[in-house]
């Protein structure tokens, strides 16, 4: 059921992409045009997904529970990272996502606030200052005020 | 003839004391650099650029001192693919195949030992290669167009669909998910912006070192989640010693073969 449900998915984004590539013109340059490798890459992705839908081959193995749990959790961690790098900040951001990782692969609660607190400032010097890539000390949220 | 006499000039320069310290410092440096993952050969060589203007090096050190980081960040790049299984730069992805394999079996210092001398092997016979045969070679070059660089790509998928695992249809489908991913951006002949959804950061393109490093990595840490919690809480042994060199020899014919082939 698995396999069926993810190739399902992919013949939605496959088709998806089809159709939004269908407007894609220019009026100059190549003959074939920018919407011609889109349509050519989207028709074998819908023929082979659907192909896995009409006949699914093998099984999937789910993971026990409270570690699908922790799974789920762990991309929800990254994914709040990305949203929230910019209104707290890189070192807050950043430490906070190192404690939370730490916790949740199995470290105890008080070594990975502390992983948190010491990795992250070092990261921000490293990339701020030795590497010269320039980043947010403070958010938008603390800046502003 | 004239070339052995270049080469020998050469040699001469870079042997003095200067130079040598230069490159154990370079490659010291661009190891540490390869090992980050997400910083390759070019950023290692980008960030030291400013170095060689600050040290007031002559033009044929700070050469020297780049083409040492080059090399160290191509050797750290498969530090991090061997032990973690994230690959450091994009020619690591494969390193991290075998590589990751054989640290789990406890055998990081041989994957570690093997891959450095491969690579010398491989690099230096591309060095002597290139040296006899880039002209020709660059005679050939110019008449390599478009469609030939179709048809390489015909091929090198062909091949995907030769090394899948269990089932071929998933194996090309992610081929063309793939595919998919690249075509996200300005399209590169005509300038029309594709998938973007008017987006500006879209506008240059999903970068393939990111795509790569997510999907190595972000995997990598649910595998953990999933298996290792319980499993072995003391992490991976991975043991310090003197590498296996009768494991080394073994591998020589599959180095030199590899050379020809990558070459």
């Amino acid at each position: 059921v698995s396999n069926r449900l993810v190739a399902a998915v992919i013949f939605l984004v496959a088709a998806a992409y089809f159709y939004t590539a269908r407007d894609y013109t220019a009026t100059f340059g190549d003959v074939l045009g920018p919407s011609a490798f889109p349509k050519l890459i989207a028709v074998p992705t819908m023929i082979l997904s659907g192909l896995i839908v009409a006949f699914p081959g093998g099984g999937v193995s789910w993971p026990e529970k409270h570690r699908m749990l922790r799974q789920v959790a762990a991309l929800l961690v990254l994914l709040g990272y990305a949203l929230l790098l910019k209104p707290l900040g890189f070192p807050l951001a950043t430490g906070l996502l190192i404690a939370l990782m730490a916790w949740l692969m199995g470290g105890p609660v008080g070594s990975s606030i502390l992983l948190g607190a010491l990795s992250a400032p070092a990261l921000y010097i490293l990339f701020d200052r030795v590497l010269g890539l320039p980043l947010d000390m403070l958010g938008t949220w603390f800046a502003a005020s | 003839m004239e070339i052995l006499s270049l080469l020998g000039g050469g040699f001469a320069v870079a042997l003095s004391p200067l130079n040598l310290t230069l490159l154990l410092f370079g490659c010291f440096i661009g190891t540490l650099i390869g090992a980050m993952p997400g910083l390759g050969p070019v950023n290692g060589v980008a960030i030291l650029i400013p170095l060689t203007f600050a040290l007031g090096l002559d033009p044929t050190s700070s050469l020297i001192l780049l083409s040492a980081v080059y090399y160290g960040c191509m050797y750290g790049g498969r530090i991090s693919s061997i032990l973690l299984n994230i690959p450091g730069d994009e020619p690591a992805v494969m390193t991290t195949l075998d590589g990751y394999p054989m640290t789990l079996q406890g055998k990081a210092s041989d994957a570690l030992a093997i891959s450095g001398f491969a690579s010398f092997v491989g690099a230096t016979l591309a060095t002597v290669g290139l040296t006899l045969f880039a002209p020709l070679l660059a005679r050939a070059a110019i008449y390599f167009g478009p469609a030939d660089y179709f048809a390489l790509y015909i091929m090198a998928f062909a091949t995907i669909g030769g090394l899948s695992g269990v089932d071929p249809r998933k194996t090309l489908l992610s081929a063309l998910i793939g595919l998919m991913i690249a075509t996200v951006g300005l399209d590169p002949s005509t300038g029309i912006p594709r998938f973007t959804f008017g987006s500006f950061h879209l506008f240059d393109g999903v970068d393939a070192i990111v795509a790569l490093v997510g999907l190595f990595a972000i995997s990598e840490i649910l595998l953990m989640l999933e298996k290792r919690i319980v499993e072995d809480k003391d992490g991976l042994r991975v043991a310090v010693r003197m590498p296996n060199l009768r494991l080394v020899f073994q591998t020589m014919w599959t180095t030199l073969r590899s050379s020809v082939i990558g070459w």
